[in-house]
């Protein structure tokens, strides 16, 4: 078990950031300076001096759709230890989610995040609850220090994909 | 053209008999929200728009999220007149109704007309616009009407903590002859955010300013479409004539660089296609307008200040349309073609790689079932390089030699 959640990243999970549809993809309470992509996207989520930061007050709904159904194993959540984020709950397969109702809805999962975990050590989730995602809520409900912004450095979805056809990638057979 | 759902929450109070503004408060608010439903469904058709009443017996919402005008406009009949203003109450409501709107993909905005006295505080409506910026909510404030100290200020503080990105505004409108409808027309919650205006706006931006309008030729096209339309096909075809007039000289030019991808010639090359578009257009247009030439011509205003890429797609339509029309014309197309063969950047940087053996090679090696050291693909990459070699020098050559 434990070495299980050591290498939480295991052979088969592949980072989940390709299947993201970001055409999709949202985030209430950003501040726009310092918006998502700055999180989920590769390149810019190395760098650990663009960061993704609440606005109006310390909590953030983010909603990420992929183009294929998923399975969610783990994920990585790295911001600074002071304003990065505490608490974690993860909703599969709802969509348009707002503040108001995210307490109406037990939610898939809930992370209550330590440092370490700030520091990319992965959070290993309910399998059994994320069998079937096609799209991920993430609610950020609190930071560490309960500072009046959260910051987030990284967000990485670890998993693997169940076959199913991408309708993007249909093409018709060109006549060679 | 954003697509937005907007609630307007009219103020029905007391404070609205007063008549210092033309005919009442009221009356002026009302006429006031009939332009912006109107000028909101005009500028996207599936935009919606809602109203509620934040003053009488209580909030009150009179017509949830439509987009159908005569519903709006029926239901600001039989307003009665009363009450006091609740502002806080207004705007939560307003927000609950956007958040159960049809189209989840509508941006959310509320327009709010306030023009009684503000018996909240100033932290009650921060918390509020901090509330509704969390939601990505945009509001707009029209102060009009009393103006009792306190209130301009609660209302800018308010704007504040809503504002993101200027996507917000307030408007103060001081009591005077002007009509509260014509002031807010040349505010940005009429025209929208960074746009230059809808059409219906600068229309009704015409009527009322009587002079100077927004439009192009000095017609507005919604009053006298086919007028419009005569007026730009003759632009079109005086400046067809002054291209063709110009192509004739470049070409001379032109002929020199042959097989080049000059810039210039580029430039030439794309200047005598939307010559050749316009030209054919401006044929057509004399016999027959239809909706095919109008994409032309998009197209051709697109070519000619776009970069030469875009030429390519238009190439083959265009083509069989003008050959027969001018031996000059035929010449040019020919010399286009070329150009357009070696033409943009994309393609050379492709020929370019396709030349770097190393790099092809790789490619082979990681396709299954070819083998680098056949023989057969051997020639292929080598008669590749050769022709793209002499290309390469070609190109290099004749820089020196203009310049």
């Amino acid at each position: 078990m434990s070495t299980e959640s050591a290498s939480a990243i295991q052979k088969s999970q592949v980072d989940l950031v390709d299947f993201v549809d970001w055409s999709g993809v949202e985030c209430l309470n950003q501040n726009s300076s310092h918006s998502l992509p700055n999180a989920l996207k590769q390149g810019y989520r190395e760098d650990d001096g663009l960061n993704l930061e609440s606005d109006a007050d310390e909590q953030l709904l983010i909603y990420i759709p992929f183009t294929q159904v998923v399975k969610l194993y783990s994920v990585v959540v790295k911001g600074p230890e002071e304003e990065g984020p505490k608490t974690v709950k993860l909703f599969s397969n709802k969509e348009h989610m707002g503040f108001s109702n995210v307490n109406e809805f037990p939610p898939s999962d809930t992370a209550i995040l330590s440092p370490d975990n700030l520091k990319e050590k992965p959070v290993v989730l309910k399998y059994v609850k994320f069998q079937n995602v096609r799209s991920l809520t993430i609610f950020i409900e609190d930071n560490q220090s309960g500072s009046d912004i959260t910051k987030v450095q990284k967000i990485a979805l670890f998993g693997t994909t169940v076959e199913t056809t991408d309708m993007k990638g249909l093409k018709k057979i060109e006549d060679h | 053209m954003v697509l937005e759902a907007t609630m307007i929450c009219i103020d029905n109070s007391e404070w609205m008999r007063n008549g210092d503004y033309n005919p009442s408060r009221f009356q002026a608010q009302a006429d006031a929200v009939n332009l912006i439903c109107g000028a909101k469904t005009q500028s996207n058709p599936e935009n919606t728009v809602g109203v509620l009443t934040i003053a009488g017996k209580g909030v009150r919402v009179l017509v949830t999220p439509t987009s159908d005008l005569g519903k709006i406009l029926a239901c600001m009949h039989g307003l009665e007149i009363g009450g006091e203003m609740n502002l806080a109450a207004g705007i939560q409501v307003a927000q609950l109704a956007l958040k159960h709107r049809q189209n989840k993909k509508q941006q959310q905005r509320i327009i709010v007309f306030a023009g009684s006295p503000i018996k909240h505080d100033k932290k009650a409506l921060e918390m509020i616009g901090r509330k509704l910026k969390k939601n990505s909510v945009a509001l707009d404030i029209v102060d009009f009407g009393e103006d009792d100290d306190g209130k301009a200020e609660k209302l800018e503080a308010l704007l504040a903590s809503v504002n993101n990105n200027d996507t917000s505004h307030i408007v103060h409108v001081p009591p005077g002859p002007n009509a509260l409808s014509d002031v807010l027309i040349s505010t940005p919650i009429f025209t929208g955010d960074s746009e230059g205006g809808s059409g219906f706006a600068a229309a009704a931006a015409a009527a009322a300013a009587g002079g100077v309008s927004g439009f192009e030729f000095g017609v507005d096209p919604n009053l006298d479409p086919e007028l419009a339309l005569a007026l730009r096909v003759s632009m079109e075809e005086e400046r067809a004539r002054q291209e063709a007039a110009a192509k004739k000289a470049a070409e001379e030019a032109a002929k020199h660089e042959k097989g080049e991808e000059q810039p210039s010639s580029s430039q030439d090359a794309t200047m005598t296609e939307s010559a050749s578009v316009t030209a054919s257009e401006a044929d057509n247009k004399r016999n027959d307008i239809t909706d095919e030439e109008n994409a032309l011509l998009q197209q051709a205003l697109a070519m000619s200040m776009d970069d030469p890429a875009s030429s390519h797609e238009l190439r083959d339509t265009d083509m069989s349309d003008t050959a027969a029309d001018d031996p000059d014309l035929t010449l040019a197309l020919q010399l286009s073609v070329q150009d357009s063969a070696k033409d943009s950047g994309s393609q050379t940087d492709m020929s370019k790689l396709l030349a770097d053996q190393s790099f092809v090679s790789s490619i082979l090696a990681s396709l299954p079932g070819v083998d680098p050291n056949d023989p057969s693909v051997k020639d292929l990459l080598a008669s590749m390089q050769s022709q793209s070699e002499p290309q390469e020098k070609k190109d290099e050559d004749e820089p020196k030699e203009e310049k």
